[in-house]
């Protein structure tokens, strides 16, 4: 029979050191406010309403002719493709010689809830791509889209394939019927009509309860356990916060926008079926023709594969590409992963085409 | 005959007051409207929670096959944090991807929109009293600004063309 001075004494020094640590942490921490998520230095360089379009300081002398304009998710900012100088996407791109536009659809007021999939496309998303083919002097550029960002950058590129010389499509939500996340669920259950009727735009709580139920434990326990334990450790805390003030910035989403993505994309699953219009255009993928490349993560519970991957198959697209990770929704796009897999491969593929 | 009964009520209301009148029954009829979603809404409430408390013993009760033993060092308590976070993590994401939860969880919602969309009722008589636009109201004005700015960005368009093609000749 076992009694209490069979337990390793460890474990008490143990809870006392990250009893300490707990106590240490406001003296050790930054506060949010002293954390500038801006790392790479960049212009607006254009603003249409709240959107802006950010154009990035080059860091090579010679740079490819074909500029990259990166169509950011609707779900929490830009941020995170710039988060950290090691873990930098925007970056990474520009030590390779690309040219860097990334497109913030900015922070929706209650004003803005009639703003619909035709006003992110054929309005914002078109109005940037044009000024960066008349600045650049090109006929086409390299266009991007990541997660629902990427559900706007496909359905721009089927209505103006004349403008889009490539297309990397990063995470993209493209058929909800095949999607596994809880996040589908949620919304396949969605009354919202009603809630874009009552509420106007999507608030940013809604959108914090659909995270809180993606692996509660391990990021809602874990996560800060680890925190707390690596407390003393300046590189893991930076990086940590970074990230932590990037998830808690989350805009709202403009009504119509919402609606017409969650009963088009998740509830009646009309894009893959190429049956979704926008601003009265049908979306066909079919008629997608321009070089693509797909990145899936495998383990991404935001966007499962099973969403992504069809986008694949769906295009008439002779030179395509499709490429799976194993990492997540967010791994993919700010990890050492990316920085040493993900983005050499995307670069190396760029550069063949650019 | 509502008509006919509303006339010699409103010989005693005087200016404002029967306006003051009405909008108390307005306020009310919503108030009593408010108490038949609430029940729904508590009905839909006690099923989450109740989802969520039978998850969470089933998963504790697998963490109790799997890890019987109390954990005596600093590397058991590491394993036995690991399993109960696996086992928590998957039951939990196996029930909020389930079709019961899903189902519910969208009825409370749906719910609780109703709840708002009666307070907004009353706040808009609220704001009528006060001679300030509704909700409705202030909708329309941010259609008609968005339908005009679509316009605008069209006209801009057309005529950036016409210039265009007026240079290139």
């Amino acid at each position: 029979m076992q009694n209490e001075s069979a337990i390793d004494p460890k474990i008490f020094e143990e809870i006392l050191k990250f009893s300490k640590n707990v106590m240490d942490a406001p003296k050790l921490v930054s506060a949010p406010d002293e954390i500038s998520l801006e790392v790479t230095k960049h212009d607006v360089v254009q603003e249409m309403d709240k959107t802006r379009l950010l154009h990035y300081a080059p860091l090579t002398d010679k740079q490819h002719k074909t500029p990259l304009l990166i169509s950011y998710a609707l779900i929490n900012r830009y941020h995170i493709l710039d988060i950290h100088p090691e873990k930098s996407w925007v970056r990474n791109l520009l030590q390779q010689g690309f040219d860097v536009y990334m497109l913030d659809w900015g922070t929706p007021t209650s004003m803005d809830k009639y703003l619909d999939f035709d006003d992110y496309v054929n309005g914002y998303l078109d109005t940037y791509v044009e000024y960066i083919k008349n600045e650049s002097s090109v006929e086409k550029i390299s266009l991007q889209g990541y997660c629902t960002g990427a559900t706007i950058a496909t359905a721009y590129i089927t209505l103006h394939p004349e403008s889009v010389k490539n297309y990397i499509a990063t995470a993209p939500v493209i058929d909800g019927w095949r999607d596994t996340t809880v996040i589908s669920n949620l919304a396949k259950h969605m009354d919202v009509d009603k809630m874009v009727d009552v509420i106007g735009n999507m608030p940013p709580e809604f959108m914090y309860y659909c995270f809180s139920v993606l692996k509660p434990f391990e990021q809602g326990i874990e996560k800060y356990v680890n925190f707390f334990k690596n407390i003393e450790n300046k590189k893991f805390v930076d990086s940590f916060l970074r990230v932590e003030k990037w998830l808690s910035d989350t805009p709202p989403i403009p009504g119509e926008l919402f609606k017409q993505w969650i009963k088009d994309i998740y509830q009646d699953n009309l894009l893959i079926q190429n049956k979704m219009y926008v601003g009265n255009q049908l979306i066909d993928l079919k008629k997608i023709t321009m070089p693509i490349f797909t990145q899936v993560a495998v383990g991404d519970h935001l966007v499962s594969p099973e969403c992504s991957m069809p986008l694949h198959y769906a295009v008439g697209s002779e030179d395509k590409t499709l490429r799976m990770y194993p990492t997540g929704h967010v791994g993919m796009i700010a990890s050492s992963l990316s920085q040493k897999k993900v983005l050499p491969e995307l670069g190396k593929w760029l550069l063949e085409r650019s | 005959m509502h008509l006919m009964a509303s006339k010699p009520q409103a010989l005693n209301s005087i200016g404002p007051m029967r306006a003051f009148a009405s909008n108390s029954k307005k306020v009310s009829t919503e108030l009593i409207e408010i108490n038949e979603v609430l029940m729904g809404f508590n009905q839909y409430y006690t099923e989450y929670y109740k989802q969520l408390s039978d998850t969470w013993t089933d998963a504790q009760k697998k963490v109790n096959l799997k890890a019987p033993e109390v954990p005596h060092d600093v590397e058991q308590i590491e394993a036995f944090k690991r399993i109960w976070i696996d086992i928590f993590d998957n039951d939990f994401t196996e029930l909020f991807d389930s079709e019961k939860f899903g189902e519910n969880y969208g009825k409370l919602v749906s719910k609780e929109l109703e709840l708002t969309k009666h307070w907004n009722n009353i706040t808009n008589v609220i704001l009528q009293s006060v001679n300030l636009p509704s909700k409705e109201e202030i909708d329309e004005v941010y259609k008609e600004i968005h339908t005009l700015k679509k316009r605008v960005g069209k006209l801009e368009l057309e005529l950036k063309k016409k210039e265009m093609k007026k240079n290139a000749k």
